[in-house]
């Protein structure tokens, strides 16, 4: 036998073992089931969605209708969570402030983070744009949120879309810098180099060889950001900047019942229990996730 | 006389080095590059020598195109690809592949193995679907690997294998010429053979033409038909590969030669090393870019610029003396076996002639 013909084979040897085309790929499901964690937040955020999404049909009662005759009673049969300082049912409050807050999250996550994610690839890939991007960047973000917040609820008027503007502008930078910081590593590698000797496209480039390989930085940062998002809408709530009253919204909800805080603790704490879970949910998952779409921690 | 596939002439490429946060002054320039020629012919393998930073990798990727020269003409099938515009460019890419040093970094680890070799399939509208599944499963029997490895991840491979999978990918679309970049420079030196052998069936079988990079001459022996020796930016040597690990006329050539790892002890050299590291690009030398380290260097060196002069047929070297220079082969067997060494070989030849004795 020639020397070329049977070297290679101590190479292919150790595959050998699976003869046949594998179908041993665990979905992704699959694999966050079998971190408890994991489990746990994921069961939790299906439940917050789906609370938040079907709140109108969960809902017991009128979430705007009061009955002060009914105010802050404690949590009793009648109304398991009680009701808050206008009499109004808490669990049907809880459900429409975790939809309302649900929807600023999302929307501010997903319009700051599209937008930045978006800038900070240009940065990373077009390094001719890359210093006046990031530096418009850095104005933006030398302006806090609550700032932001205060700015467009000085054009637009105090509300919801004001604060789901104010949050996006805020969430803009911190994406960019992170989606830049990721994508310039990946810029490095052999295998973009490799993407471009083929000549593809730019657009094929970035969705196929950059976004993947920056995913989990991206991951890990939206994730947070969505809890942070949250607690500055309940901040900008709370100081009258956001959605206002009788909107049910989580932080609105927690800076309402402060009023009564040591004789019906439960009008403050139940929203603010609800804020808790929802953002400590939203970040296991995406830690999870994070590490159940890498090829490489796959068993 | 056939066509060369690719030419280069007076290929450069100057980094300019700027200071200064607004308003940037030029303060020097990077000459990675400076000046390379050479022709590569269909069919055959060009190998381009050099230690590291002399700018053989960059030389690689200006051929391509994957950085823009500076100044000089590439020419590719007797067409200048210079300034060829994107579309053409793109046109180009299909019949150019590169082949990475590192496969541990060449392959995007959130791609099967599958989407990898299919990849350049897919960007050339090269075939559907289905025609293009039978392509991965036949590349990767073509390099030794099995049709099932297609749906598992680079990271589940060794270092051979992941290279095994970039040459699967380079051929996918059935290219001409195909540059390796330091293609076996991180892998076993026992997988290095397998790889280099690959290499050659492949060429054998497709008639393909490689521009192979690297950093010893050790390795090219087995593939190259010529050889370029590159110096700081510079082609210092070039010959036939015959020619120039018989006879080799740069005292760089003989350095890099002597640089070889040598398994048999008794052929050692007493440890002639070139000393020192390659200048700075930044600030070459004046004169032979070589004379700061040249064991034979004349006061001439340092101030003349040796040209690249045919002193053989086929045979190129830049070296005011490259008639003069010294035979390697007198220039290595002068050191002979070292004293200690010749003791210790003297020792086990005695306790050997023991052994067999005592044995009958």
């Amino acid at each position: 036998m020639s020397k070329s013909a049977t070297m290679p084979q101590a190479d292919v040897a150790v595959a050998v073992a699976h003869p046949e085309d594998d179908a041993r790929r665990p979905s992704v499901l699959l694999l966050l089931a079998r971190e408890p964690s994991a489990c746990f937040a994921l069961v939790t955020v299906v439940a917050v969605l789906l609370a938040g999404l079907f709140a109108p049909w969960l809902a017991p009662g009128d979430p705007y209708g009061g009955d002060l005759a009914n105010m802050l009673k404690p949590p009793d049969t009648t109304d398991l969570l009680g009701t808050d300082g206008q009499g109004r049912d808490m669990i049907t409050r809880l459900l429409y402030g975790l939809r309302t807050t649900l929807f600023m999250g999302f929307t501010s996550v997903i319009f700051g983070c599209g937008i930045g994610g978006v800038i900070g690839f240009a940065a990373a890939y077009y390094t001719r744009v890359s210093g006046i991007l990031m530096r418009l960047m850095d104005v933006l973000l030398s302006f806090p949120a609550i700032l932001f917040g205060l700015a467009i609820a000085a054009i637009f008027g105090p509300g919801l879309t004001s604060v789901i503007i104010a949050l996006s502008i805020a969430s803009v930078p911190l994406m960019a810098r992170v989606v830049r910081g990721a994508a310039i590593v990946v810029l490095q590698q052999d295998y973009v180099e490799s993407a471009r000797s083929l000549g593809m496209s730019d657009a094929r480039l970035i969705l196929k060889h950059l976004l993947p390989n920056s995913l989990s930085s991206i991951f890990v940062f939206v994730t947070l950001r969505f809890g942070q998002v949250i607690l500055l809408g309940a901040a900008l709530s709370f100081i009258g900047l956001g959605a206002q009253p009788p909107t049910a919204e989580l932080g609105a909800m927690a800076s309402e019942g402060r009023d009564f805080l040591f004789f019906a603790p439960h009008v403050s704490v139940l929203p603010s229990l609800l804020i808790f879970i929802v953002v400590l949910a939203f970040n296991v998952l995406g830690d999870a996730l994070r590490d159940a779409l890498d090829p490489k921690l796959h068993k | 006389m056939t066509k060369p596939l690719l030419e280069l002439k007076g290929i450069k490429k100057l980094y300019p080095v700027r200071k200064g946060l607004i308003i940037q002054k030029q303060i020097g320039t990077v000459r990675a590059v400076d000046g390379v020629s050479f022709r590569l012919m269909p069919g055959e393998t060009l190998s381009v020598v050099g230690e590291s930073g002399c700018g053989k990798s960059t030389t690689a990727r200006l051929a391509m195109r994957l950085i823009e020269p500076s100044e000089g003409t590439i020419h590719y099938d007797g067409q200048d690809i210079t300034h060829a515009p994107r579309a053409e460019l793109r046109r180009l890419r299909r019949e150019m592949q590169i082949i990475f040093q590192d496969p541990y970094a060449s392959l995007n680890p959130r791609m099967t193995v599958e989407e990898i070799i299919a990849e350049p399939m897919v960007v050339h509208n090269v075939g559907d679907n289905a025609s293009r599944r039978d392509r991965v499963r036949e590349l990767l029997r073509l390099v030794d690997l099995a049709p099932y490895h297609a749906s598992r991840y680079p990271h589940e491979f060794s270092g051979g294998q992941r290279q095994r999978i970039g040459i699967a990918r380079a051929l996918s679309v059935s290219p001409r010429l195909i540059v390796c970049d330091e293609p076996v420079s991180a892998l076993d030196v026992s997988i290095q053979a397998q790889i280099i052998n690959l290499l050659k069936d492949l060429q054998q079988e497709f008639g393909l033409t490689y521009l192979f990079i690297s950093h010893g001459l050790a390795v090219v022996k087995h593939v190259s038909d010529r050889v370029a020796v590159m110096y700081l930016g510079q082609v210092v040597e070039t010959a036939d590969k015959a020619t120039l690990y018989a006879n080799p006329r740069h005292p760089y050539t003989q350095a890099l030669l002597a640089a070889a790892p040598e398994p048999d002890p008794t052929r050692r050299s007493a440890g002639r090393t070139l000393g020192g590291d390659i200048p700075s690009p930044l600030n070459p030398p004046s004169g032979c870019r070589f004379h700061t380290r040249c064991p034979l260097a004349q006061p001439r060196c340092s101030a003349e610029i040796p040209a690249l002069r045919e002193i053989g047929a086929g045979h190129l070297a830049a070296c005011h003396f490259a008639e003069t220079v010294p035979d390697f082969t007198r220039f290595r067997d002068g050191y002979g076996i070292r004293p200690r060494l010749q003791a210790r070989l003297d020792l086990y030849a005695r306790k050997r002639d023991a052994v067999a004795s005592a044995i009958q």
